[in-house]
């Protein structure tokens, strides 16, 4: 067991260092620069040349980029991710700024998707082919349909119409005042949990219905044991390894993809970051933003990794 | 009439009065600045630094200005945004050759550190912008190459020194961007300002939460004396216009300085009525068509020309003002202001007539005359939705009714600019913001291109170049007009270098508690707060 886990905690390292080297290269590629996207694509006149020139070799920009490869990534070794190339702020101080938030709403929505999907999927393939099981999956084929900023969008509008009323707009820390922050966050927990709720509930039938027709959930009936025992402790622990993996996948997802939902109901958070750093040519900050979601995606895989070894013996002994 | 009648008159004419006073002192009341309150505003931008010196986006302007003072400041009841008056400057003269400026500041002004601003911080501040130390950005350096010296003989005066006279000098020295810093803090760290704040203005700095917002209070020795009325601002950084619109429509800010969209005004006004007013105006801000004379066919005038009178500038505005920002027909000024072209005379310009299927027939003879019918080519446009999409479209549809067949190609917002730079267009939309309407600032760019940079036409004309000068050094304002309308006769007809398309128009639908601010056609105006009022307590 200890040796798998190590396994795979030590295949992290090779996997964050190909991620760093091909977002390195690849924003490199991308036309324009930070000096031009701030001194030149505004609404202003702009600057000399000469200007430019400075502000490129300020920010180590004239070098070449095999040294600004190993400058950064000897700051990444000793985690110093440097400074924001658009706002000279810490890159730290940036980002730790909105994962507090983002890390809220993608709990809060993984909460709400792992309290509808279980037992919605679980009721569905009990009661397959039933006006029950029709409704979980029109409820869940529509959550899959609807994308979440839209269901945000037409929540604000909800609000707007039906109440003169739309949540804060200002982000309230939960431990300075929990009403506030909860006001705030709810809704986009709801709008991202449901949609996430519908790809899990959608698994968690299919796979319990697989389960429940496994040979020893057949033999665990014919025994004559308590219905409710077979489920949970036979069927539901065995259908879990897939649903774990949605939940798992989509949690990572979450940290940093909320893009356009957090613009909706505008939460200052990593996926609106990632998307100002990315059109800003912040190579700095994008690097340590897709770093940063890279080892949450690493560290998720080896969480469920973990997981699938406690839920299944067969891979602890492989 | 008896005596019993007359009384009765008397008493109903009595309190007919007493009810018209007591109404007209409501009036005045409700006209009468009242103090307290935060103001809460939106704003779809975020500061890169806090440097109004080095920085160009509105995103600085709107949430730092109220820290500020400039030398002058544009009068902020001045709809047209054009006229200087004093700020931290009591008064001035001007020399008989118009060389040298000399300012005399007001007494007793301190920063919010409490140190006494001088002549030495204004100086400083102005050497800053105009003479940067070495690894220092002034975004608007190009703008004071006029300036030969800045003197500072006494506590209270700061002299000017110009290498010729300029008409526009003290419009340039009401800049938005101009703030005041303290010198002191300039000598020891040059880059101190654009992480910190220090300002001699109307509110002083509470918090920056990035990503989120900005919060400053009154600042209680403010030396304007009664001001600011406010107890304080708060802006929120909201990028998406729609959360923008929502926040203003659910109450939760009161206004938006940059401006909304036609349908967003009609939906805030169609959902609150009263509650909302709405503050509209021309826009210092314009889409141009650049065509790059280094390609052919469009070094050959007469196909500029052709397509600048396909264009139906009069329809266009009808159609594309209920939908996108731009709405005036204007030449090289925004209509209103002192130097805008009377519309009678911007009908003669080529594209400006009332009559468009003449101006068709004879664009269609020029591109048979330059061998150019059936002419197709790309028009690279900025990856920015509003205006710029609809904008292009109207405009290919235009292009479509003389026969000529254009594909547009969408380039991403921060790559563009290199697009433009190294010429890789055919034809490209280029734009122009200013801080006033003011013909030094707007004409520049139009200069040949070994002059200036931000040309994207790569054209060379030294007859513009001397209008130029001339209009800049012209004694009289009606010199001034004579040569500005030359100026813009060559640009836009005989040599169409350049095809304007509408200027943008600026709606900013307000809750009707804001009160004590002017629209004007810039939007890097009339944002230092230090007049503004609510005439109701926040309801948010």
């Amino acid at each position: 067991m200890w040796r798998y886990l190590i396994n795979r905690f030590l295949l992290m390292i090779p996997t964050l260092l190909g991620v760093a080297i091909i977002i390195f290269l690849l924003l490199r590629v991308i036309p324009g620069d930070v000096v031009e996207a701030k001194f030149m694509s505004g609404e202003g006149s702009g600057v000399s040349n000469e200007v430019l020139a400075a502000e490129r070799a300020r920010l180590g920009l004239d070098k070449p980029v095999w040294e600004q490869f190993a400058i950064w990534i000897w700051g990444v070794a000793r985690f110093d991710f440097g400074i924001s190339m658009w706002t000279g702020g810490p890159i730290s101080e940036e980002i730790a700024l909105r994962f507090a938030l983002s890390l809220q709403v993608a709990l809060m929505a993984t909460i709400v998707a792992t309290l509808l999907a279980l037992p919605l999927g679980v009721i569905a393939a009990l009661k397959q082919d039933t006006w029950v099981d029709y409704a979980v999956r029109v409820f869940s084929i529509a959550g899959l349909a609807m994308p979440s900023f839209w269901l945000g969008i037409l929540m604000i509008l909800g609000f707007l119409i039906f109440f003169k009323w739309v949540p804060p707009m200002v982000y309230t820390p939960f431990w300075i005042d929990p009403w506030q922050n909860m006001v705030q966050l709810v809704w986009p927990a709801l709008a991202v949990g449901y949609r996430y709720s519908a790809v899990a509930t959608r698994m968690t039938r299919s796979s319990m219905l697989e389960v429940l027709r496994e040979d020893y959930i057949r033999t665990a009936r014919a025994k004559g044991l308590w219905l409710k025992l077979i489920l949970v402790r036979h069927a539901l622990k065995n259908a879990m390894l897939p649903v774990v993996t949605v939940i798992g996948l989509e949690f990572a997802f979450l940290l940093g993809g909320l893009v356009v939902t957090e613009q909706v109901f505008n939460l200052n958070g990593l996926g609106l970051l990632f998307v100002q750093a990315i059109t800003r040519r912040d190579y700095t900050l994008t690097q340590a933003l897709v770093l940063l979601v890279a080892a949450a995606f690493i560290f998720v895989n080896f969480a469920m990794d973990v997981m699938y070894a406690w839920l299944d013996p067969r891979i602890r002994f492989r | 009439m008896n005596a019993r009648r007359m009384t009765w008159f008397a008493g109903i004419l009595s309190a007919t009065a007493s009810l018209l006073l007591l109404t007209a002192a409501d009036a005045l009341a409700d006209e009468k600045p009242r103090s307290g309150g935060e103001l809460i505003f939106p704003v779809p931008s975020e500061p890169p630094s806090y440097d109004a010196h080095r920085e160009q986006t509105f995103g600085v302007i709107h949430p730092v200005a109220p820290h500020y003072n400039g030398l002058l400041r544009f009068d902020p009841t001045d709809p047209t945004g054009t006229k200087p008056v004093a700020d931290l400057a009591e008064s001035w003269t001007v020399s008989d050759d118009g060389l040298t400026y000399i300012f005399k500041l007001r007494k007793g002004v301190k920063f919010h550190d409490g140190a006494e601003m001088t002549s030495a911080d204004v100086k400083a501040s102005y050497d800053k912008i105009v003479f940067p130390p070495a690894g220092v950005v002034s975004d608007r350096k190009g703008q004071y190459t006029v300036v030969k010296a800045i003197e500072a003989p006494d506590a209270n005066t700061v002299v000017f020194r110009l290498k010729w006279p300029a008409v526009s000098f003290l419009a340039s020295l009401a800049s938005p961007w101009n703030w005041i810093y303290r010198a002191e803090i300039l000598a020891k760290d040059p880059h101190w300002y654009e992480t910190h704040i220090n300002g001699t203005g109307p509110f002083t700095f509470v918090e920056h939460v990035k990503g989120s917002h900005w919060v400053g209070k009154k600042n209680p020795n403010y030396w304007d004396k009664g001001k600011p009325y406010l107890d304080g601002y708060r802006a929120l950084f909201i990028k998406s216009s729609a959360a923008q619109v929502a926040a203003v429509r659910g109450e939760r800010a009161h206004i938006q300085f940059r401006g909304f969209t036609p349908a967003d005004r009609d939906a805030l006004k169609a959902a609150l009525g009263d509650k909302i007013t709405v503050a509209e105006s021309p826009w210092d801000c314009l889409l141009m068509v650049a065509p790059n004379h280094q390609k052919k066919p469009f070094g050959d005038k007469r196909v500029r020309r052709a397509l600048t009178l396909a264009l139906d500038r009069y329809a266009g505005s009808k159609a594309l003002s209920r939908i996108a920002i731009v709405k005036e027909v204007a030449g090289v000024q925004v209509p209103g202001t002192p130097y805008a072209t009377p519309p009678a005379e911007l009908e003669k310009l080529a594209g400006y007539g009332k009559d468009i299927n003449a101006a068709r027939a004879e664009a269609k003879k020029l591109l048979k005359e330059a061998g150019a019918e059936g002419l197709t080519f790309t028009l690279s446009n900025r990856g920015v939705p509003m205006p710029y999409e609809p904008v292009a479209v109207w405009l290919i549809d235009q292009w479509r009714q003389i026969g000529v067949t254009v594909k547009q190609e969408v380039v991403e917002a921060a790559a563009y600019y290199g697009v433009l730079k190294k010429g890789e267009f055919d034809i490209a939309m280029d734009f122009q913001c200013g801080y006033t309407v003011e013909p030094d600032l707007d004409l520049y760019k139009f200069t040949s291109r070994s002059k200036n940079p931000s040309n994207f036409g790569f054209y060379e004309d030294k007859v513009l170049d001397d209008l130029y000068e001339k209009q800049s050094r012209a004694k009289t304002v009606d010199e001034r007009k004579k040569y500005v309308r030359e100026f813009e006769k060559r640009l836009l007809d005989e040599e169409a270098h350049y095809m304007m398309t509408l200027q943008w128009h600026r709606i900013i639908p307000h809750s009707s508690k804001v009160h004590g601010w002017q629209v004007t056609p810039s939007h890097y105006l009339n944002n230092m707060l230090d007049t503004v009022w609510l005439s109701d307590g926040p309801s948010h």
